[in-house]
């Protein structure tokens, strides 16, 4: 795919064309990234396509290859694989917290300690969300604001 | 959990051990054999029964992050090593009834080791509580 990027005037709007020959999956990772960019996700629910705010989705799970995103009241599942959605989004406060899992930082009402030597986020939603021992010290350069 | 995660977590139930047995000796001491005069080298031996304890429960170590369900046994294989090495250790002075000894030895040692969990979990709340300030910060700072 030949790549085109040309200036416009401040006045006319921004727009990302892609000319291609069919919808791949290739297409649709530069669209979901786009997006991504742009503070959204494209995610499906009750066989609709629904645009989600990044700032609305509380965190993301991987369940049996599937990825699903978390608001406060509903489920979405998405095209998406789970380490491309973390690279993305990175930058909006979004971690990984176990192997199946990215917490939006935001949303995040408390952190308190699990018997089993791990910690336990609980959300705003009042859901709790488990973040293992490996992440811990991921978790600590977070907050510190060092990643 | 790493090695060196495990190795970290036994030397702080090493500390902790040799601070709640010196604890505990003393409190024995004081009740059954006040007039018993002690000489230097027996503060050793809290350290030496703390290492004794510990080593053993390097046994219940596993790389994967275990269930609840899971800690909850390998915290009672734990206990019962430890109570099984100082059973060996500790020989039951002539004037005790043996079954009695042994009996309240249990007990001292599973309420320290009790204690012991329950310092290590107050540490956990600390550090809980530390991330959750962090967090409020950081999530004002947006």
């Amino acid at each position: 795919m030949q790549t085109k990027i040309t200036k416009i005037d401040r006045c006319k709007p921004e727009l990302l064309e892609i000319h291609c020959h069919s919808i791949s999956d290739e297409v649709r990772e530069i669209v979901a990234f786009v997006k991504s960019r742009q503070g959204q996700l494209t995610g499906t629910a009750d066989e609709r396509q629904y645009e989600i705010a990044v700032a609305d989705i509380f965190y993301i799970e991987s369940v049996d290859n599937k990825v699903f995103l978390y608001t406060r009241d509903k489920v979405y599942e998405t095209k998406q694989k789970l380490y491309e959605l973390e690279e993305m989004l990175k930058e909006k406060r979004f971690l990984r917290v176990s192997k199946s899992t990215l917490l939006n930082l935001m949303k995040v009402n408390s952190i308190k300690p699990s018997l089993n030597s791990r910690f336990t986020a609980v959300l705003f939603s009042g859901e709790q969300v488990v973040i293992t021992r490996k992440y811990v010290p991921e978790l600590k350069k977070a907050l510190k604001g060092e990643i | 959990m790493t090695i060196k995660e495990f190795i970290l977590s036994r030397i702080q139930l090493f500390f902790l051990l040799v601070t709640l047995i010196l604890v505990a000796s003393a409190i024995l001491g004081a009740i059954y054999d006040p007039d018993k005069e002690l000489r230097f080298y027996h503060l050793f031996s809290p350290v030496i029964l703390a290492a004794c304890c510990v080593l053993p429960t390097c046994a219940t170590y596993f790389k994967k992050e275990p269930t609840v369900k899971q800690y909850i046994f390998r915290q009672m294989i734990e206990l019962a090593l430890i109570e099984a090495v100082v059973m060996m250790l500790i020989t039951p002075p002539a004037e005790i009834e043996k079954w009695l000894f042994y009996i309240v030895l249990g007990v001292v040692i599973a309420v320290i080791y009790l204690l012991a969990m329950v310092m290590m979990w107050l540490q956990k709340v600390q550090q809980s509580k530390r991330l959750t300030e962090q967090l409020k910060v950081l999530q004002q700072s947006e």
